[in-house]
């Protein structure tokens, strides 16, 4: 279980991102978090790897104080949290394979690491974990030929290869065309499913927020504004969504296209 | 959004249109300001008042003995016609299609048009073309003049191979005087050996009187043998100190062919030579038939070895360079880098102090450097290797430096998040970025530097260059052809084969 309390994040320029956020995620939950950009969905996902420091507030997480481990704990704490970006964030020089190995630096050791030598086994685990996104023949191409699509399930296989016990997936079908957007998703669900990994995503489109999440956070200008489940985001007014994205939004959909694998 | 229309205010001239003609006529260009159409009247004020600024410079310079501009203009017409006219004609057709313009801007006939400012240009061209001394004709009719060099640099390959030489020689000893000063004894004559008789064999140089008249010396009667038939003998003279020159008769180099046999017979005046004062006692002169014959075959002469050897110093000298520039460069363009630097006001200081450094060295050619370097290290290719290593540290500095600002710092994130430490974030997500940059620029530095280190030689930065500027100095054009070609070749190949290396990394 993941509690986040009184969560709070200024940034150096002044900049207030997340304003006493609190909320709890049950483990195996699809929690979506949505809200505008500079909402601060992305500071509330870093925060929990501590790839950004939180200001004020805790995080704990299976009753561990997040926001106080240092070193060898910190990366003992970021490598069971796999995260998937915006713009996949490969290394676009290395080949397919190498980044997806790069998910193992948490685990192996250091130094052979530093030649780029690893194990046969994870060598394996590599190739079954692109196996599962559905892209082993490209593992030998540089990442930078791959599609977007292709790419950001380099960057699944990569979290992947982790262990994850949670994966933070900051808008991970922004980049991408709706049809994309659902198979991306689609392998999310399914490592949440069968796996039983919690998944934390921020996403965009409405549909797609009813389609996947079991639960729902709503933020605005830092603060959480609305929280719920499924049935409640199915069910959310027009003055609700107008309280998270602001007066002149209107409803965004995904299109026509009905949830499901592409 | 609120809809919002756009108005077009159309701004009021300034001055009716009449009034801007007459005001562009006194004072071309005012008249476009007064219509509102600032940019296009200051451009016109500007070019005018150049064009007339120049035009009366050159005026000066063509007639400056004469003291009142009215005498002033008519000479330097008479000397320099075409020019004066051509351009005077110009600035007359000018200022009336300045006020045509005026005209019809100030009565919304016309928007823009840059004919008026092509006539300009055309202006400009006229007077760069005669500021800048050009001569059509010269580089025409002088070209012939310019063809045994020019020849001799394209095609040099006669000078680059010799045959060895076979030097085929006899001499005999000459007495300074008279024959009761004991003259020299005859040498013996043996089977199969080149020989060499005078009679006399004692005698009076040639000198001179007063009158700087020529008084012919004795004759020598030369007799030689056992020499190669058929074949240029050549005459040499040695003097007492033992420096050996060849005498000339009737303005030819004193020269004798032999017949079937191998053997000659030649007079030969004794040549001019100035009598050290201070030699004393008897004085021995030698005179010697020589025959130099090519043998074997083909061999490089010395153009090209020494070419050649000294490309490979060249080649090396960009290499070292390249290597010195390269591994100083790289902590400097950390420096250098804003990414790296932006951290607090002290680091933007040194970021700024270093940009500015770098700028600066850079903006200075290698050339010069070459010439600092020279006086600092003494001539010679480690002077080169000096002012190209300071050039590229420079140089590649601010590139590595781009290189680094230009990182995506996306996947440092991504790699940080997989728990790497460090180490590992540096050499999984930084290092794959910084090699491609790095390895292209240090590869095109290189290629640079080689093409720089042929022409630092020219100020005494070693390499081939200096062979270069010594031929060309002795007027030895096929030696320096031979450099020549050889600096294009290494150059050409050097470029496309860094091309091809930056190719796969990029």
């Amino acid at each position: 279980m993941l509690e986040v309390k009184n969560l709070t994040k200024i940034y150096n320029d002044g900049t207030v991102a997340l304003d006493d956020v609190s909320f709890t995620v049950e483990d195996g939950e699809f929690l979506v978090i949505i809200g505008l950009s500079g909402s601060g969905k992305s500071t509330l996902l870093r925060c929990i790897n501590r790839l950004i420091d939180p200001t004020e507030g805790q995080i704990i997480w299976d009753g561990k104080d997040v926001t106080s481990v240092k070193g060898a704990q910190l990366r003992n704490l970021r490598r069971q949290v796999g995260m998937i970006f915006q713009h996949f964030n490969l290394v676009n020089r290395s080949s397919v394979m190498n980044n997806v190995l790069s998910g193992r630096l948490g685990y192996v050791d250091p130094w052979k690491s530093l030649l780029y030598k690893f194990s046969p086994e994870d060598r394996k685990k590599a190739m079954e974990s692109l196996q599962m996104v559905g892209i082993e023949d490209q593992a030998l191409k540089r990442a930078d030929e791959l599609s977007g699509g292709q790419q950001q399930r380099v960057g699944i296989a990569r979290a992947l290869m982790q262990n994850p016990k949670m994966i933070l997936a900051d808008e991970p079908v922004a980049s991408l065309d709706p049809v994309l957007a659902h198979t991306i998703l689609g392998y999310l669900e399914k490592l949440n499913l069968e796996r039983n990994i919690t998944v934390m995503c921020s996403l965009h489109y409405l549909d797609l927020v009813q389609r996947y999440g079991t639960r729902v956070i709503g933020l605005r200008d830092g603060k959480l504004v609305w929280e719920g489940d499924n049935n409640a985001i199915k069910k959310m007014s027009d003055a609700e969504f107008k309280n998270i994205y602001g007066e002149e939004a209107e409803r965004v959909s995904a299109g026509s296209l009905t949830g499901g694998e592409v | 959004m609120a809809s919002r229309k756009i108005e077009v205010v159309e701004k009021k001239n300034l001055v009716s249109p009449p009034v801007a003609v007459i005001i562009s006529v006194l004072f071309p260009g005012l008249g476009h300001v007064l219509i509102r159409k600032l940019n296009r009247g200051l451009l016109i004020m500007a070019s005018i008042g150049t064009i007339i600024g120049l035009f009366l410079w050159r005026i000066d310079l063509l007639a400056h003995r004469e003291t009142d501009f009215i005498s002033q203009y008519l000479k330097a017409l008479s000397r320099k016609g075409f020019f004066i006219g051509f351009i005077t004609l110009a600035i007359v057709i000018l200022w009336l299609w300045v006020a045509r313009d005026t005209y019809l801007h100030a009565t919304r006939k016309k928007k823009g048009g840059f004919a008026l400012f092509a006539f300009i240009l055309v202006m400009f061209f006229a007077i760069g073309w005669q500021i800048s001394e050009i001569d059509l004709k010269k580089a025409v009719t002088k070209f012939p003049d310019a063809w045994p060099p020019l020849s001799k640099i394209l095609w040099p390959w006669e000078a680059a191979f010799t045959r060895a030489t076979e030097e085929l020689s006899a001499s005999t000893e000459i007495l300074i005087g008279s024959e009761d000063q004991g003259p020299p004894p005859i040498p013996v004559e043996e089977p199969g050996k080149p020989y060499l008789r005078s009679t006399p064999n004692f005698g009076k140089l040639s000198s001179l009187d007063e009158n700087n008249n020529v008084i012919k010396g004795t004759i020598l009667h030369l007799t030689g043998k056992n020499f190669k038939p058929n074949t240029l003998t050549q005459i040499w003279w040695f003097d007492a100190l033992g420096n050996e020159f060849r005498p000339r008769q009737d303005g030819k180099y004193t020269s004798v062919t032999t017949d079937d046999k191998g053997n000659f017979e030649y007079d030969l005046v004794m040549p001019y030579r100035l009598i050290p004062p201070s030699a004393e006692g008897k004085i021995l002169n030698k005179v010697e038939a020589r025959q130099v014959t090519e043998v074997g075959s083909l061999i490089p002469a010395d153009p090209l070895k020494l070419t050649f050897s000294l490309i490979i110093e060249t080649i090396f000298m960009g290499m070292m360079a390249t290597f010195f520039g390269i591994i100083l460069s790289i902590p400097i363009s950390f420096l250098a880098a804003r990414n790296i630097m932006k951290g607090s006001w002290v680091t933007m200081l040194i970021y700024f102090i270093t940009r500015t450094v770098l700028n600066i060295i850079r903006s200075i050619e290698p050339l010069i450097w070459a010439l600092i370097a020279v006086v600092w290290v003494g001539l010679g290719p480690f002077a080169g290797i000096v002012a190209l290593t300071v050039h590229s540290i420079a140089a590649l500095g601010k590139l590595y430096s781009e290189a680094i600002e230009g990182i995506d710092h996306g996947p440092i994130e991504a790699i940080q998040a997989t728990g790497a430490n460090w180490l590992q974030t540096i050499m999984f997500a930084v290092i794959p970025q910084m090699i491609p940059p790095f390895v292209s620029f240090s590869i095109y530095r290189w290629d640079i530097n080689v093409r720089m280190s042929t022409v630092i030689g020219l100020v005494g930065g070693g390499g081939i260059g200096f062979l270069l500027v010594q031929y060309i100095r002795l007027l030895d054009y096929k030696a320096a052809g031979i450099a020549v070609w050889f600096i294009a070749l290494t150059v050409s190949i050097l470029d496309y084969v860094s091309a091809e290396i930056r190719n796969r990394f990029v």
